[in-house]
């Protein structure tokens, strides 16, 4: 019954986008009721769909666009799981909102675009073809910078949301030519029937019939986009710098709408990645080398919400680690992958929360500033300290379970392919992740305040999602856990998998085999010094600090500039040689050659015009003069027959 | 068959024409000027309703000098419906968007008219004679525009205007007048039918055809324009007053690419050595969208970017012209539609800006989302459509254009796409950050937001671009249908 409203998913939170535009002043909280309602009632429809096929089928429906193409829904357990999670915590961020913005006048707008944004990342999820997902997979694109440059008086905000946008775009123009290059090798297909060119579907069939070498190519080539869009290594210099939205954007972009994009896209033509030779190597490495880079910067930025960005960008490295394993593993990373992605779209999201609960509540946002706020602000205090444990995967939280699946897969690659790089990655980056996360933890709430501030809780509609949130946090991984592998499985058929495998000269394991003991729980002893670490460091205050923290340190002093990342891409990449020297090689060719020659030849013509001009003056005589010529031609044309020619 | 429909929408502009530059009052000019171009709109729509576009549909035949072989042909088909319905879409807006101008209004809203019925003649002319009389009408009241209500280079840039397009045009003539006497010496009778003339040119002798084609080629290409002969468009356009910005990009540089469907298709696959050609036609459609893009970064000021950003798009048109694949060709056709829409809200904001801020210069504007609202959200939504962004028209026709083409012109795609498509966002992203967001230039002192019909103008023009890019197929259908015809007696080596 669910499943026959499934566009409503998409087409509700677009609605409220639309009223809220150009009506929400009108709207009670501005709208904000009207984009709770909607993606509520999104929500209750995912969660009916999923429950719905829940013992198997999928959901299907699609309507003729134009061309070739087609407009359509798929609701497999991939897109199922993952539609319910972001329709749940876009709805919670949405609650919360409506205390944190109580205060700004731009509402309406602000309640505008976090429907749309939401819309469009369901949008993206349901989509039954790739070109009706990169159409979605734009429109995040562009409320992440309608909503990034939210406060757009603020001259970093509008460079901010810009920057978000070209390098995204930059991943995005890889997944453009990757589509294009799919067309050329499957244009020739016979589409089976009721299906059509571009759908899911249709490519995995099909994908017997490309070579293996395009396989690669145009797996790179998605590959690309989804760096782009879920911030890896070398695309992902825009995630920290989109802190300057409001703190529930971030929220929504770390957690439910646009990071996990790029994750989901490797998920949903997974058959693919699996059929090239060489593909998933390549996202195992980017994953596992982003989830180590990123977290070496969160260990010493003392911004909050910076911090909470590198660990974004670090757990979805996680992620693309997960499903690179899979040449090993099989499509069981899928799952593993979406596992995390759900657990982590709940810790991240309470941890954005909280750290808006203290920004809100204190009105610092530096952690060098905070100290001892538990005290005044004791529930978002243990909610957030619970997302912590979450996130330096400590059991029984949900990232105990959802990381410590990826760092088995990894383990078995490691036994099956002797390379260890993937797995030591993964387990360097969870002590690192412990440190910095434990490490912002006891800054801001414990010892004594550095500054003079006034600490207050948060209202209940920003604390009532804390909670619920930490619920999730605490509880999905021991819940679902078991449950959860065993429905997404049944997205790909096991023949599919076996085949693309095959196709891509893959062996997957038959059975993996269980580490030994210290491997085994060496996950959780790295989370565990993590934290005794930071608890030595930050609370105890045992160590002096002062000679590591300091700029003569040349590796400290790399970190705290992010390995020199903005001077690479923005002032030499962007500004120096696309702005500066190919613009105005141009700009030199269009102007003084092209132009130039251009203005020598009138100028020839200029000097013979002044002969014509002596006889005809004026512009309409010159016109006229040249039919009259014209008609003189044809008329002694006439007089001589055709025989000239 | 009751009304001679497409002569009457030649008509009406001309007669509305007519009563403007007699009006005395600037309210009768502007009246009479938004009726005449209102009526072939809704004539449009109710052809649109009637038009088989798989086949020509004619309208009217009349000899009218036998002697020579001139008849008065007009007829319509899926190629020249869309365009003659962006062009009665885009002179009615472009009348409302300048509703308030104040100089020497009679003329101005009488040589608006004008080039409605320029074009029109242009897109449904069968008849070579005809359609180069229409052809050379639309380039005088150009001239006009930006000579009279021009910025303070306007003499330099009417002039370059009219002569570079006059030039082209010329040799244009040259190549027709081959045709037809050539034409005339095989059949042994006269006439400027452009089917006829295409059907005799394929027996042609080699180097005959070939310089033909080039010339005619030329003539087009000029005028859409394509790099290298591009020049003429940024310095035009700089000069112009808005509304022959508007009407100068939207619609006249379409009769470029109308020609290359239109005249150059069906010769194209006779020419001596197609493949040759079409590597020649290709790369400069990827030199336009590459190049184009990147002059478009390096601009300082807004409109001359916005000028080249209209070489770098019709770019697409001309690499799908050559890619001679049914979905790519209409996808090109679909480019010239949505160009048309999209550059009209560009130019207008521009306008916009130059009056309220006195200048244009990216730098030395900021902030202005402040003082103009209204306008920023337009022109934000203009730049996104202009920069591809999905849902709205102008991806349909980049997406298809581009994936149409892969499988003839890999490489020339490839380069389209990564050397155009990021560059494009970045020069619209960059310009529109610096010169409406961040903080206010106090300097600019006080300034309007929009008035009522500006708004008007261009929220209707946005409203189509999105309604094109959501749904397609109004249009898209016509033009795959003209698209197959034309493609069904091409036959590649």
């Amino acid at each position: 019954m669910f499943q026959d409203f499934a566009y409503l998913i998409v087409l509700l939170p677009i609605i409220s986008f639309v009223l809220t535009l150009f009506f929400g002043k009108k709207f009670p909280a501005n709208g904000g009721i009207l984009a709770i309602l909607t993606i509520f009632t999104a929500f209750i429809i995912s969660a009916g769909t999923l429950s719905e096929i829940y013992h198997g089928g999928v959901v299907e429906q699609s309507w003729h666009w134009f061309a070739f193409l087609d407009f359509g829904i798929l609701i497999d357990p991939l897109a199922a799981a993952m539609l319910c999670m972001v329709s749940f915590v876009s709805f919670l961020i949405q609650v919360y909102s409506v205390g944190y913005m109580a205060h700004d006048p731009a509402k309406p707008r602000y309640f505008a675009e976090t429907s749309l944004f939401t819309a469009a990342m369901l949008g993206v999820v349901l989509s039954d073809n790739i070109l009706q997902f990169f159409m979605f997979w734009e429109l995040v694109g562009l409320c992440s910078y309608l909503l990034i440059g939210f406060w757009y008086r603020k001259p970093s905000a509008a460079a901010a949301a810009k920057k978000a946008f070209l390098v995204t775009r930059v991943g995005d123009v890889l997944f453009l030519a990757g589509i294009i290059v799919l067309y050329l090798n499957i244009s020739d297909f016979t589409v089976p029937d009721g299906a059509y060119l571009l759908q899911f579907q249709t490519m995995f069939a099909a994908i017997e019939h490309i070579p293996p070498s395009q396989l690669t190519l145009i797996t790179l080539l998605f590959f690309g986009g989804a760096v782009g869009k879920s911030g890896q290594f070398p695309l992902h210099v825009w995630l920290p710098d989109a802190m300057e939205g409001p703190t529930t954007v971030s929220a929504l972009i770390h957690a439910a709408t646009m990071v996990t994009a790029g994750v989901y896209l490797v998920a949903r033509t997974f058959p693919i990645f699996l059929a090239s030779p060489d593909a998933l190597i390549v996202v195992a490495y980017i994953g596992g080398f982003t989830a180590l880079f990123a977290a070496t910067m969160g260990l010493v930025m003392n911004d909050i919400k910076r911090v909470l960005a590198y660990s974004t960008v670090s757990q979805l490295g996680y992620m693309m680690l997960a499903l690179g394993t899979g040449i090993v593993v099989g499509a069981e990373v899928v799952g593993m992958s979406l596992f995390h992605l759900i657990s982590h779209a709940f810790f991240k999201a309470l941890l954005f929360l909280c750290a808006g609960s203290v920004i809100h509540g204190l009105g610092l946002q530096d952690l060098r500033q905070m100290g001892g706020a538990l005290g005044k602000m004791k529930i978002t205090g243990i909610t957030m300290l619970i997302a912590a444990l979450a996130l330096s995967g400590i059991p029984p939280t949900a990232g105990f379970f959802s990381k410590d699946a990826i760092i088995e897969g990894a383990y078995s690659y490691w036994t099956h392919t002797g390379d260890i790089l993937p797995y030591a990655f993964g387990i360097i980056a969870a002590l690192l992740t412990s440190i910095y996360i434990f490490r912002l933890w006891f800054m801001t709430f414990t010892g004594e305040p550095r500054t003079d501030y006034h600490a207050h809780e948060s209202p209940p509609s920003m604390t009532v999602p804390l909670v619920i949130l930490a619920i999730l946090a605490l509880g999905f991984g021991l819940a679902a856990h078991g449950a959860f592998g065993g429905f997404l499985e049944h997205t790909y058929s096991e023949h599919l998998i076996e085949e693309a495998a095959e196709i891509g000269g893959h062996h997957l394991a038959e059975e993996h085999p269980h580490p030994p003991p210290i491997l085994f729980y060496l996950p959780i002893i790295v989370g565990v010094i993590g934290f005794v670490i930071s608890w030595l460091i930050y609370s105890k205050r045992i160590f002096n600090m002062s000679s590591i923290i300091s700029s003569r340190n040349p590796i400290y002093r790399l970190l705290l500039n992010r390995y020199y990342q903005h001077q690479i891409y923005t002032e030499f990449v962007a500004i120096t040689i696309v702005h500066r020297v190919l613009s105005l090689i141009g700009e030199f060719i269009d102007r003084r050659i092209i132009d130039g020659i251009i203005d020598g030849i009138s100028w020839i013509l200029i000097m013979i015009g002044e002969v014509i001009r002596r006889i005809q003056t004026g512009v309409v005589q010159h016109y006229a003069a040249w039919v009259v010529m014209g008609v003189v031609a044809l008329m002694l044309f006439l007089f001589h027959g055709g025989g000239i020619l | 068959m009751t009304l001679p429909l497409i002569s009457l929408m030649i008509l009406i502009p001309l007669v509305g024409a007519i009563i403007s530059f007699l009006s005395r009052t600037r309210n009768q000019a502007r009246i009479a000027a938004i009726i005449a171009s209102i009526i072939p709109l809704i004539i449009t729509i109710k052809m649109y309703l009637q038009v088989d576009p798989s086949t020509m549909w004619v309208v009217e035949s009349y000899d009218w000098i036998p002697q020579l072989g001139i008849t008065y042909k007009l007829g319509v088909d899926g190629i020249s419906m869309p365009l003659i319905l962006l062009a009665n879409i885009v002179v009615p807006l472009t009348i409302l968007f300048a509703w308030g101008e104040t100089k020497r209004t009679s003329s101005f809203y009488g040589l608006l008219l004008l080039e409605q019925v320029g074009v029109i003649g242009v897109f449904s002319s069968l008849d070579f004679f005809l359609f180069y009389i229409f052809w050379e009408i639309t380039l005088v009241p150009m001239y006009f525009l930006i000579s009279i209500w021009g910025g303070p280079r306007k003499d330099y840039a009417a002039i370059k205007f009219f002569i570079y397009t006059h030039i082209a045009s010329l040799v244009m003539l040259l190549a027709i007048f081959a045709l037809y006497f050539i034409a005339w010496a095989q059949t042994g009778y006269p006439s400027f039918d452009i089917v006829h003339l295409l059907a005799q040119y394929p027996s042609f002798s080699p180097v005959v055809k070939d310089v033909i084609f080039f010339a005619l080629l030329f003539g087009f290409i000029v005028k859409m324009p394509a790099v290298p002969f591009h020049t003429w468009l940024p310095d035009a356009h700089v000069e112009a007053p808005t509304a022959g910005s508007v009407v100068l990009a939207a619609i006249l540089l379409k009769m470029g690419g109308y020609g290359l469907f239109r005249v150059m298709m069906p010769m194209l696959p006779n020419t001596t050595n197609t493949s040759l050609v079409i590597t020649v036609v290709a790369i400069i459609g990827v030199v336009s969208i590459v190049y184009g893009a990147f002059l478009a970064l390096a601009q300082k000021d807004l409109k001359k970017m916005v000028a080249y950003s209209s070489v770098s798009h019709m770019g697409f048109v001309t690499l799908g012209f050559a890619s001679l694949v049914p979905l790519s060709v209409t996808g090109a056709m679909y480019q010239q539609f949505s160009h048309g829409l999209i550059t009209c809200i560009l130019f207008m904001s521009c306008g916009v800006i130059q009056h309220g801020a006195h200048t244009r210069i990216i730098n030395d504007l900021g902030g202005l989302v402040q003082k103009m609202p209204k306008l920023t959200f337009l022109m934000l939504g203009g730049f996104l459509a202009s920069l591809g962004l999905p849902g709205m028209s102008g991806f349909i026709a980049e997406f298809t254009v581009l994936t149409g083409s892969i499988t003839t012109l890999f490489i020339y795609v490839m380069i389209a796409v990564f050397g155009g498509v990021a560059v494009t966002a970045a020069y619209h992203l960059w310009a529109i950050q610096r010169a409406m967001f961040g903080v206010f230039n106090e300097k600019l002192g006080h300034i309007h937001d929009l008035a009522g019909y500006e708004m008007l103008s261009m929220a209707i023009l946005l409203l189509l671009v999105i309604f094109f890019g959501v749904n397609p197929d109004p249009v898209w259908d016509f033009m795959q249908a003209g698209a197959n015809t034309l493609l069904a007696g091409v036959h590649i080596i």
